[in-house]
């Protein structure tokens, strides 16, 4: 795959969105990854009797894991994640189609570093799940293979 | 503070004290299989060759990931009782707003962390709010974290913040 440039980066361009529909499976191994015990993403009964929601919730930080991936595959091997920011706004149910981007927001040379910044974010539809802010280094030339 | 604050006095007064600290040695399955529940194939947390020929000494560890390398262990006797640990948030509860969610993150990654890094994590609770939401009163709290390695250097720093209601 060709290494993203920062020359060739301009405000207002899109980062590849990245579709996911997350399933009870991804949830189940997701809780396992990262030591989750919270009924909230396995237990319905828990999820509707003592929470009030409809279903079993997306963990929100698998949505935050989702979104720096759409980042991480768009800046390619030499980019870097700098800062990653995001708010969880609104709950996601398993079997939702969910889509994670976000559009260039500007870009600067700091120290010798070509730093992009961007507007990110999670959505169902026309739905703001996750909005959040990231600044990702970009190298300047083609790194030697 | 009013009598039908959701704050109570206890919570409130660990404001700007250390709410936790913790290590763990980042560990490449776990990170892995982290990634793997992600879909996230990214070559540079799988591939040493790939990440050598970016500048890396080794496979790095994918950002987010970082923060799960210093978990410990919580015996299920001591779950509360929605199934969590509390471990991460030292413990901090408001019986008088028990739905708790995660309100946002924001980090700052300075180094790549490697297999077998020893990460030492120290947590600080910042603030601790009411807040007036749209389905009525909630609690605010966030916390600041730095990730320091086995070197001392400064590897992440967060802002996480959590929202507990009635």
């Amino acid at each position: 795959m060709q290494q993203l440039l920062y020359d060739e980066v301009e405000a207002g361009d899109e980062v590849p969105p990245l579709v996911v529909t997350v399933d009870e499976t991804q949830m189940f191994f997701f809780s396992a990854a990262t030591y989750n015990g919270h009924r909230i993403h396995y237990d319905k009964e828990w999820a509707r009797d003592r929470e009030g929601y409809d279903d079993v919730l997306v963990q929100g930080p698998l949505q935050a894991a989702l979104l720096a991936r759409a980042l991480t595959d768009w800046i390619g091997g030499a980019g870097r994640l700098v800062t990653f920011s995001v708010q969880n706004r609104a709950i996601a149910l398993p079997g939702q189609p969910l889509r994670f981007g976000g559009t260039v927001t500007g870009k600067r040379l700091a120290d010798g570093v070509g730093l992009v910044d961007l507007d990110i974010a999670a959505r169902r539809g026309d739905t703001v799940l996750m909005p959040g802010t990231a600044t990702v280094a970009l190298p300047l030339r083609a790194p030697h293979l | 503070m009013p009598a039908d604050s959701l704050i109570d006095p206890e919570s409130s007064a660990r404001v700007g004290t250390v709410a936790a600290t913790a290590t763990g040695e980042v560990d490449r399955r776990d990170w892995q299989r982290w990634a793997a529940a992600v879909g996230d194939h990214n070559p540079l947390w799988f591939d040493a060759d790939y990440a050598r020929a970016h500048g890396y000494r080794d496979a790095i560890c994918p950002p987010l990931y970082l923060q799960y390398s210093v978990l410990g262990v919580t015996a299920l006797a001591d779950l509360r009782p929605d199934g969590s640990s509390g471990a991460v948030s030292g413990g901090l509860a408001f019986p008088k707003a028990p739905r708790r969610m995660a309100g946002g993150e924001s980090t700052t990654f300075h180094l790549p962390a490697y297999h077998r890094d020893e990460i030492s994590m120290v947590r600080t609770i910042e603030s601790i709010d009411e807040k007036q939401g749209r389905s009525g009163k909630f609690v605010l709290v966030t916390w600041h974290t730095v990730y320091h390695n086995q070197h001392r250097e400064l590897v992440a720093e967060a802002r996480t913040s959590m929202i507990a209601r009635r």
